[in-house]
């Protein structure tokens, strides 16, 4: 009887112990995700005049389109920041930068998110100045120049904080720096989905921002698994 | 025997005639001033404030005061702490000197006077009076000064040079290609409140906002003008290159007396075939 | 609550004074103009308290702005960089209260009648009244070149041009050097124009006018606004300060002739054909860094010239002035700025030559006159002022100005006639502050003591009883206003 308790126990040990070796998801950790869309009419995007700069204007036949609503079929929309807002922990700040390009007179991406004081590296790749112009409310505000073969700047923000982004020299070039507190996040993609990975069971507050729309916020449950957080905005026409 | 009738209301009147004269109303914590060689203090710059400042600036320093609808340029909102005329790199508190360099300079072609008649006390007060509309300054120091080196003799190759970065750095962009403020990108600029503004223009302007000398030249474009879309350039320029730039501007200004320009109209009259700025843009 | 006694004539002095805040007053016959200009605040943006102490009194941000003619240098001073529409206009006008009284005037026993003889009384007056009317015009030409006409009524309308002159600004792209041409106040230690005291008893300085007893020197003073030719110049801040003027010895008088004085009451009197000459200079520094305020000196002189006989024709109509004899007034000045306290000292000494004293000893043509008994008149005043500065809308003022001569036209004439004292208290009040328009409410108290009459304007006019020896006239005013302008 003993022998057998005591194998048991050693069973259980080293199952459990396997399954931490083996990275496997412990008990109560789960994934967030959902889909952004919307209701009513979006307003019209427009094709984006580069004529005052004739190269990047070559490079965009047809022209894009502004980016302050990405609609795609079945009404969904891109670029939409879904985090968590509160109930969170605090994490370690990443050390990894993530990045921002000028490309074509464009930002890639449209909206760039981060966590606070994560190493930000903004690089140019096209022949023609640009300056970085973020404007931030809480956080220090500069301005800074990249022309052409400039190296990267690197940058951190140390609030939580939607920072819009700008060109002057290009007053088309419009992006967003998200900087959150969270390290749970994601942005919808083309389909309007997004997926929220290795969150901690619990319950939290999530909250969807579209730059345009603004924002909405749902509870949501988290206990192993997939949690579904769908956001469905409104949309007026301007 | 008890008050009559006529003096309390006679004081009664008195309080109302000094309630309608509001006092200002300022947010944050006086952290005083250190400039000139003067220590300034929030509460003595207060009434200096409310003669000179408040019409223009606003009783919560954001601006707003009840002539700024009619004034253009619009005057500085204190309570966003962004400057535009610092010794400091980007993105950091000016030092109370070039606040109080502002003053007492005032802004040319902008209805903000030089308030050089004041006293060097009342402007060191008011210094420390506009910085209590904004609790960045009790949070933030200011940004170091930048070093500028001793500025180098003027040559032609210098003014040659500096005309090769304001090509390459593509300022005519916004400044235009003879600096007359006319480049492609002039017409859409607008500044932090979301209103138009326009780049300097070399052409026909005398004085800087910020100052007239060489030195006061470098440092626009080297600490960037905070609020507006003039960036700065001091990563992309070393010190040299930065005041070779300084002696190619100062040739696009012919209301301003310079030896750059003078050298520049010499070398005009035996090279005619000098390639324009701006020719070599990619897509041009 | 308890509260300390009060008499009843304190009690109702202190309900007068807040009571005044409501109190709609009206001014004195004989106003004293002034400039304050609303036209410079809606062009710059600026609040009245920018360039006034309270207006019209300048800061020295206004006097900077003044010594550039009119003018900010912040090259937004050309009338072409302001709409079309901005005109340099402003008016000012003095409703008020106001009440004057003199003692010992001679009035008759029995009204109506001199049969019964005459007596001392005291003679009080009071009532609603207006001032006279200020029509504005200054600003700038053109870049450097600046301008001021200012037409200005008494309060029945009657005009002239108190001032009107072209000035040349920074010749040379020089501050030291400004020329004015035309009708214009003289660069006086403290300008009378300015000054914010409104009462025709207190409201102004004696020193700048004073002429005495007997006297007929029919110049008005250098108070008068003069007209001729003035060399200005200043440091960067003002507080180097010189002015040279050359002003035909009219006394301001147009068409050639003497303007109106207390003494020329002909006012169409033909000049002398010269020059008079005015001088001041001034120095400021900052106490302390500015901390305590900054302190000026300076010294001014006025030389001058008035005829004592005309060439006529057909024995009475006068041509042109000859005998032309030399008169003086010189003094010094010291005043103290501090952020709540103003103080200002100006002394100054007058001589008149023996001929303009009593002018009747030598009106005789080339005929040497006989001037026993009569001699060179002189005299010493000065005043001192003190304002407090409670707000940039609140100000208060206590003055003492005092005469005393020195030498008396009339051998064995008693030495204090002429002298006097006098007293001006007042409180000036801005419901408001901005650049568009300005509205102050004044109350004023003054009295004024002189020995037997003296040749002034104001209060003064009637003889004092019994003047066979010298007695003393004590008027004193109490004026109420609501001073604006726009």
């Amino acid at each position: 009887m003993r022998i057998k308790f005591g194998l048991a126990l050693v069973t259980l040990i080293l199952a459990g112990s396997a399954m931490l070796v083996t990275g496997a998801r412990p008990a109560g950790s789960g994934t967030i995700t959902g889909k952004a869309t919307f209701t009513g009419t979006p307003p019209k995007m427009r094709p984006i005049d580069m004529s005052k700069e004739p190269y990047c204007q070559k490079l965009h036949n047809p022209p894009i389109k502004t980016q302050d609503v990405e609609a795609g079929p079945g009404d969904t929309l891109k670029d939409v920041v879904v985090y968590i807002s509160a109930g969170d922990e605090g994490a370690a700040t990443p050390s990894t930068p993530v990045r921002f390009d000028q490309k074509g007179c464009e930002y890639l991406p449209h909206v760039l998110t981060m966590e606070a004081n994560q190493p930000l590296q903004i690089y140019t790749d096209d022949p023609v100045a640009h300056n970085i112009h973020p404007m931030p409310k809480l956080n220090e505000e500069w301005n800074k120049s990249q022309p052409p073969g400039a190296p990267p700047i690197d940058v951190k923000w140390d609030k939580a904080e939607f920072i819009p982004v700008k060109c002057n020299i290009h007053p088309w070039m419009h992006g967003y720096f998200v900087v959150l507190k969270t390290s749970h996040y994601g942005v919808t993609g083309d389909d309007g989905t997004y997926a929220i990975k290795n969150v901690p069971a619990g319950k939290y507050t999530l909250t969807a921002w579209q730059e345009h729309m603004g924002t909405l916020t749902q509870q949501v449950t988290v206990s192993g698994g997939e949690a579904k957080a769908d956001f469905q905005f409104h949309a007026l026409p301007y | 025997m008890t008050m009559s009738k006529n003096v309390k209301h006679g004081l009664m009147l008195c309080a109302l005639g000094l309630s309608l004269a509001i006092p200002g109303i300022a947010v944050a914590q006086d952290t005083g001033a250190h400039a000139a060689g003067l220590t300034g203090r929030a509460e003595a710059g207060k009434l200096d404030y409310r003669r000179w400042c408040v019409g223009c600036h606003g009783e919560e320093g954001n601006g707003e005061g009840n002539n700024a609808q009619w004034i253009d340029p619009k005057p500085r909102d204190f309570t966003t702490a962004l400057f535009r005329w610092r010794s400091t790199p980007t993105g950091s508190l000016p030092t109370d000197q070039d606040l109080y360099d502002t003053i007492t300079r005032g802004v040319v072609d902008t209805f903000m006077p030089s308030w050089r008649p004041l006293t060097p006390q009342e402007r060191v007060d008011l210094v420390a009076y506009i910085k209590t509309f904004s609790t960045k300054w009790q949070t933030q120091k200011p940004g170091t000064p930048i070093a500028i080196p001793p500025e180098p003799p003027t040559t032609i190759e210098s003014v040659l040079r500096g005309r090769e970065t304001f090509d390459k750095l593509q300022c005519w962009k916004c400044h235009g290609p003879e600096g007359r403020g006319d480049g492609p990108s002039a017409v859409t600029l607008t500044d932090d409140k979301g209103l138009p503004i326009r780049p300097y223009n070399f052409h026909d302007g005398t004085r800087f906002r910020c100052g007239e000398t060489n030195q006061d030249l470098y440092k626009i474009f080297m600490t960037g003008l905070d609020g507006t879309p003039m960036p700065s350039f001091v990563d992309n320029l070393k010190p040299e290159e930065a005041w070779d730039l300084v002696h190619f501007l100062r040739t696009l200004q012919p209301h301003v007396k310079s030896q750059s320009r003078d050298l520049w109209l010499e070398y005009v009259k035996t090279h005619k075939d000098i390639k324009p700025i701006g020719a070599d843009s990619a897509g041009q | 609550m308890k509260t300390p006694y009060l008499p009843k004539w304190a009690d109702r002095m202190i309900a007068g004074v807040p009571a005044l805040l409501v109190l709609l007053a009206v001014m004195l016959p004989s106003p004293k103009p002034a400039n304050a200009i609303p036209a410079f605040a809606r062009k710059y943006g600026l609040p009245c308290s920018a360039c006034h102490i309270t207006w019209p009194e300048l800061t020295n941000f206004g006097q900077v702005f003044r010594d550039n003619g009119y003018q900010l240098m912040n090259e937004r001073d050309s009338p072409i960089t302001r709409d079309a529409s901005y005109f340099p206009a402003s008016i000012r006008i003095t409703p008020q209260w106001h009440r004057e009284s003199a003692n010992n005037q001679t009035i008759d026993v029995t009204p109506g009648t001199t049969e019964d003889g005459e007596r001392k009384g005291t003679v009080t007056q009071a009532g609603f009244d207006l001032s006279g009317m200020d029509m504005w015009f200054a600003g700038t030409l053109f870049n450097n070149i600046s301008f001021s006409v200012l037409p200005s009524s008494d309060s029945t309308a009657t005009f002239h041009f108190e001032n009107a002159y072209v000035r040349f600004d920074n010749i040379r792209g020089s501050r030291w050097f400004n020329l004015k041409v035309g009708k214009y106040e003289l660069d006086l230690p403290v300008s009378e124009k300015r000054e914010w005291t409104l009462s025709g008893n207190g409201g102004f300085y004696y020193i700048y006018h004073f002429i005495p007893a007997n006297d007929t020197n029919i110049f008005g003073g250098i108070g008068d606004n003069q007209t001729g030719v003035e060399l200005t110049g200043h440091s960067a801040n003002s507080y180097t300060r010189y002015a040279i003027s050359a002003v035909s010895s009219l006394d301001g008088g147009v068409n050639l002739a003497y303007g109106c004085t207390a003494v020329n009451t002909n006012c169409s009197t033909p000049a002398g054909r010269t020059l008079d000459y005015y001088g001041h200079f001034e120095q400021a520094f900052n106490i302390g860094n500015g901390n305590l305020g900054y302190m000026k000196v300076g010294a001014y002189g006025y030389y001058g010239f008035a005829p004592t006989y005309w060439q006529t024709t057909g024995g009475t109509t006068q041509l042109y002035g000859l005998g032309n004899k030399p008169f003086y007034r010189a003094g010094a000045e010291w005043l103290w700025y501090t952020t709540h306290w103003n103080l200002k000292g100006v002394y100054l000494h007058g001589w008149d030559s023996l001929c303009l004293a009593n002018v009747t000893a030598c009106n005789l043509g080339h005929v040497i006159p006989d001037t026993t008994g009569f001699q060179s008149t002189s005299w010493n005043g000065g005043f001192l002022e003190a304002e407090y500065v409670i707000s940039p809308q609140w100000v208060l003022l206590g003055r003492y100005e005092l005469i005393r001569m020195a030498q008396q036209g009339v051998v064995g004439a008693p030495g204090s006639l002429s002298n006097l004292d006098a007293y001006t208290f007042a409180s000036r009040w801005n419901p408001f502050m901005f650049s568009r328009a300005g509205l102050a409410i004044q109350a004023e108290w003054s009295y004024i003591r002189s020995t037997d009459i003296t040749n002034q304007g104001g209060a003064f006019g009637s003889t004092c009883f019994n003047p066979a020896a010298p007695c003393h006239i004590g008027s004193n005013s109490l004026f109420l206003a609501t001073d604006f302008a726009f």
